[in-house]
């Protein structure tokens, strides 16, 4: 079995919902403390800083008193909490740094954030060029995705109500979950559409939070207080080209190379992993990166998740924190949290039983795949 | 006020041409991929030989999506929006015009429906080929 050297050994958030007297540098420094905390280490430890969506890397340093060796700042899109993920790895085993501190903060529900409308950058920074037919926000370009998935496969509203259902399932059984009251297919429904063919409950939540995670070598993690979580193998893979359109092949390319590298490193197969993190910004996500990290067949997701494997208690137990939908929009960092924790076995009342590898995805332009695993090697 | 394209910008062709009743895209004259909106280089061969010509108003349903929260002043929902891949391979987003949403169907073949919007503004919108 194979290793990246790596593991993480410290992980810290903030509370999720509306957090208006704190603003992103706050938000990223709670979460940091919070990871120390958990790792049994100090600020001067950290000799390596990845900054996500926190405007800026001076500042925060400023704040937080630290003079890293190596610093880097990232921009506010959830595709980069994998990107930051596998870049720590890479510095730690090129002895560019020791300890790298990932640290995230997102006050976009307080700030006002809007996905859509004039201010929408999504895509490559073409989307203004669309705006006079009406054609905006991530949300529509996923409803555009997944109305061709119906179309070509036969998915149906109902797949997409189950997953959604699923997750907030899970989160009823997470005290850190934003949204914790389940609700039934006929309530998903009911929920008004946004860009039919999705409706309010398809989409992620949009709160205020922060997410710090803490990574090492796989050497030097064994001495410290919490137990290490091991990261595996990672692979990342692009669809950029055309990309201010859905890519014909639901990034299935991507997935399948990028998911196809994180197993050949860790040294693990489908059949190995107890529960998925899958990147939630909307159900469609869900369904593309079962099929792209070959769960099931081409066009056979929503078959798939219609017979229930994502639930706590089946096969894959999937974001069982509640994910994006339901948890909190953290893009992709309270996921690979949730990870970390699934394996340490630190989960509770959602705890997926003998967790001994999580498998972390995100279909994207930019499509990462994280493995991680209890043991080193 | 409804959201209006700049219509002097690097695609000023392309929406000039669409007064006219035709469409222009951006041609790369070393490998002939055609493309829009404007660039300066040719994502395919990096030339940065280009022209805009006229290519035929016809092209094909690759998929759509309804909107039902409003984004825009003036842009009452709802309203569907469709992706269009046009003959010439260009890609484009827009509206059907005479067709409704539960009527669309991936490949469906349309063609060019020209729609005055002010004294300076002709938006490329789509019909269903032979309706």
């Amino acid at each position: 079995m194979g290793s990246t050297g790596s593991a993480v050994v410290g992980v810290g958030h903030t509370r999720y919902g509306r957090l208006p007297e704190f603003d992103a540098y706050e938000l990223g420094l709670w979460a940091l403390k919070d990871a120390l905390a958990d790792a049994g280490l100090r600020f001067d430890d950290i000799d390596g800083l990845i900054v996500n969506r926190i405007p800026d890397y001076q500042r925060f340093c400023e704040i937080a008193g630290i003079d890293p060796a190596y610093v880097n700042i990232t921009p506010g899109q959830g595709r980069f909490s994998g990107i930051c993920i596998e870049t720590a790895a890479a510095l730690i085993r090129d002895g560019l740094a020791t300890t790298v501190a990932l640290v995230y903060g997102n006050n976009g529900r307080s700030a006002g954030d809007r996905y859509g409308g004039a201010a929408d950058t999504y895509g490559s920074g073409g989307a203004g060029n669309w705006f006079p037919y009406g054609m905006t926000s991530p949300g529509a370009f996923h409803a555009l995705m997944v109305r061709r998935h119906m179309e070509l496969y036969g998915t149906t509203p109902d797949q997409l109500g189950t997953i959604s259902k699923t997750f907030r399932d899970h989160a009823a059984l997470n005290p850190s979950a934003v949204m914790r009251t389940p609700f039934t297919l006929a309530d998903y429904h009911a929920s008004r559409f946004i860009c039919e063919p999705l409706h309010l409950l398809d989409y992620c939540l949009i709160n205020d939070g922060g997410v710090a995670l803490i990574l090492t070598s796989a050497e030097r993690a064994r001495d410290l207080k919490a137990p290490p979580v091991y990261l595996r193998g990672y692979g990342m893979a692009t669809t950029l080209v055309g990309s201010t359109f859905p890519p014909d092949d639901f990034w299935r390319e991507s997935l399948r190379k990028a998911s196809a590298r994180s197993f050949e490193m860790a040294g693990v197969t489908r059949a190995d992993i107890s529960t998925l993190m899958i990147y939630d910004n909307f159900t469609p996500t869900v369904l593309f990166s079962l099929e792209g990290c070959g769960y099931c067949g081409e066009g056979e997701s929503g078959p798939f998740v219609a017979e229930g494997h994502l639930a706590l208690g089946n096969r894959y137990p999937t974001n069982t924190s509640g994910g994006h939908l339901s948890e909190s929009y953290m893009q992709g960092w309270a996921l690979n949290l949730e990870a970390v924790l699934q394996v340490r076995g630190h989960c509770g009342e959602r705890q997926v039983k003998d967790c001994a590898f999580a498998h972390y995805m995100a279909a994207a332009p930019v499509v990462t795949s994280i493995i991680y695993g209890k043991e080193p090697s | 006020m409804r959201p209006l394209p700049v219509i002097d910008g690097p695609d000023k062709p392309f929406w000039r041409a669409l007064r006219r009743r035709e469409v222009e895209v951006q041609r790369c004259r070393d490998c002939g991929t055609h493309r829009f909106p404007a660039t300066r280089t040719c994502a395919h061969c990096r030339s940065d030989e280009s022209e805009w010509v006229a290519v035929a108003p016809t092209g094909m349903i690759e998929t759509w999506c309804v909107f039902h929260r409003p984004y825009f002043e003036d842009l009452p929902v709802p309203y569907t929006v469709i992706q269009v891949r046009l003959d010439c391979g260009v890609r484009l987003f827009s509206n059907p015009a005479g067709i409704e949403a539960s009527a669309l169907r991936i490949g469906m073949p349309v063609e060019a429906v020209f729609e005055d919007v002010t004294a300076d503004v002709t938006l490329l919108k789509f019909k269903p080929k032979d309706a």
